[in-house]
């Protein structure tokens, strides 16, 4: 199955602000106006944000796209804040506009109508789960939320996802919700109760390390995975050429480097290579 | 009416506003962000012999009005460009000028050599300044003498204007610019990327997998600014601007210092139609301030002596 990619042509919005909301500690969820993007983005793809007009920062930062209403015409993006750029969208209000290009990426596979999918995220890499799991609820799947973060104060969407009534599992490194430890440690209790892993797909999105364990998952409890990765990129539409990622060459068994703007940011788990 | 079109050697361009090598893919990437025959011309990443990967990553990282780039010449090769890039690039009106790069003069002269059978190509640049990669590049124009030999051998197989890259990262621009001259070369371009490095201090590693890269954006300019200043001062022959262009001022200031066009770089990554926005402010800005031509702005820095 070939990974979807929007038959929308990329473009440059100016999007209004329509709310920005900080959801718990450095962790922000903000509502942008923009028909386009709304309607023809896949879950799993994202978009490259202009925070300001100046040159520092310069470059645009990509955000998965969280939720969107092709009706209501807006899409969200959700972040934490790790640097300049990231704070100045925290002090976005509604009513000011940033330039956005998107939609960008190849997006989550799914597979209409079957089995049981388990969507793991660590800390912020939950950001594309909202609109996977309404995409994967819609197509008949059986979902379950996994979320793994340092603190209570690193989780979000947790609501979103028990509102749409999928379990979800919580695991916290310092124990103050869920099971204290690693998100992967429950994932792998889960599985463990699993019969048949031949209708199970694990989503995932993380941090690389963490994404690694979820690719030795995938190899160890043979299940089909995916990873979408979190990554600096230059441009976001492969002509920087500044965000490769190593995956494996199925034909010739070599290694190669793909973009993780255009061929990702999606990767089998079997394809990508995060050793190098 | 004003008339934006610059000729450099044979080259004859719209206006003078182009974008540089490894900024802009091979044109189709942007099409949808931009009108690509509204552009002077397309100068398209680099071409070598055979495919390359190129480096690992990290490759970039963003510094304060800028950023610092290792991509190694991460390419097609050119059998695969004529044959699945150059057909799309034809199809644009605006100038094709194919960037060559190699790691030994023998392959800047085979792979023009090989592009030489194929039509809609409107010149060529000679990569002889890219700071990533092991040979070749840097070595070429960091010497005066390599330069000119360089220039010379790829102008025997070639009737096509010839356009040298210059790097900054040499002690007299001036001299690499007239080396190249004397081998042939119709125009230079400059300033390829600062060689940079920068450090995490977490992780003690630089930011960038080869460790140093090319600086390149915003903070470059004057640097970019001054060694056109001085080449301008030097040699005769065309000379194409570039260094950290974001606006119809930034590109002026190139025109005025001695440029006859500029190339906007960086500034494709946050939006690649910044190349055509700049072509028809310049426009606007020529019919407010009556310039009908290109001439009257290109080379007309004022010394202050002038003014007392």
């Amino acid at each position: 199955m070939t990974t979807p990619y929007s038959a929308y042509k990329k473009k440059i919005h100016t999007c209004p602000v329509i709310s920005n909301t900080n959801l718990v500690g450095e962790i922000y969820l903000m509502r942008l106006a923009c028909p386009d993007i709304s309607a023809f983005s896949l879950a799993g793809q994202f978009v490259n944000v202009k925070v300001n007009d100046e040159v520092i920062p310069l470059l645009r930062k990509p955000f998965s796209v969280c939720r969107r209403s092709s009706a209501e015409g807006w899409f969200e993006v959700l972040w934490k804040v790790v640097g300049k750029g990231t704070k100045i969208m925290a002090d976005l209000r509604a009513g000011d506009s940033v330039s956005v290009v998107g939609p960008l990426g190849r997006g989550f596979r799914t597979a209409p109508k079957s089995g049981m999918a388990l969507l793991v995220a660590g800390g912020i890499g939950v950001a594309p789960f909202p609109f996977l799991c309404e995409q994967l609820l819609a197509e008949g799947v059986e979902v379950e939320i996994f979320l793994g973060a340092q603190s209570t104060a690193d989780l979000a969407m947790v609501d979103v996802f028990a509102e749409a009534g999928v379990p979800v599992t919580i695991a916290t490194e310092d124990g103050s919700t869920g099971h204290r430890g690693l998100v992967t440690e429950s994932l792998l209790k889960r599985l463990s109760s699993v019969a048949d892993m031949a209708g199970v797909h694990l989503f995932s999105c993380g941090p690389t390390g963490f994404l690694k364990a979820m690719t030795a998952i995938s190899e160890e409890c043979k299940v089909e995975g995916q990873v979408a990765i979190e990554t600096m990129m230059g441009c976001g539409f492969g002509i920087c050429v500044g965000c490769p990622v190593r995956v494996r060459n199925p034909r010739a068994g070599e290694k190669l480097y793909k973009l993780s703007c255009i061929d990702g940011p999606v990767f089998g788990t079997r394809e990508i290579c995060l050793d190098g | 009416m004003v008339d934006l079109s610059v000729k450099i050697a044979g080259l004859v361009l719209k206006n003078p506003v182009l974008v540089a090598s490894g900024t802009f893919g091979y044109g189709h990437e942007s099409e949808s962000l931009v009108d690509l025959q509204k552009l002077g011309g397309i100068v398209t990443k680099s071409v070598t012999l055979k495919r390359r990967d190129g480096n690992p990553p990290p490759r970039i990282c963003e510094l304060p009005a800028g950023m610092l780039n290792s991509i190694g010449l991460a390419n097609v090769g050119v059998r695969a460009f004529i044959a699945e890039k150059l057909p799309y690039l034809r199809s644009v009106d605006t100038a094709i000028i194919v960037n060559v790069a190699g790691s030994t003069v023998d392959e800047y002269v085979e792979v023009v050599g090989m592009l030489e059978e194929e039509e809609g190509i409107d010149a060529y640049e000679l990569n002889f300044s890219c700071p990533n990669v092991k040979e070749g590049g840097l070595e070429f124009s960091q010497n005066a003498q390599v330069t000119a030999e360089a220039t010379r051998l790829v102008r025997d197989v070639t009737a096509r204007p010839l356009i040298v890259k210059l790097t900054p990262n040499v002690t007299r621009v001036g001299e690499i610019a007239q080396a190249a001259a004397d081998g042939g070369a119709d125009a230079v371009s400059l300033i390829n990327t600062l060689v940079g490095l920068a450090v995490d201090v977490e992780t003690r590693r630089p930011k960038i997998y080869t460790g140093a890269g090319g600086y390149s954006g915003p903070a470059i300019k004057p640097v970019a600014l001054a060694k056109v200043f001085e080449v301008a001062n030097q040699v005769d022959i065309p000379i194409i601007g570039i260094g950290g262009i974001m606006n119809l001022n930034d590109a002026l200031e190139f025109l005025i210092t001695g440029a006859s066009a500029v190339q906007v770089g960086t500034a494709n990554f946050v939006d690649p139609a910044t190349g055509e926005r700049i072509a028809t402010e310049l426009r606007d800005h020529c019919q407010r301030n009556g310039i009908a031509a290109m001439a009257e702005l290109v080379r007309s820095l004022l010394p202050w002596d002038d003014a007392k």
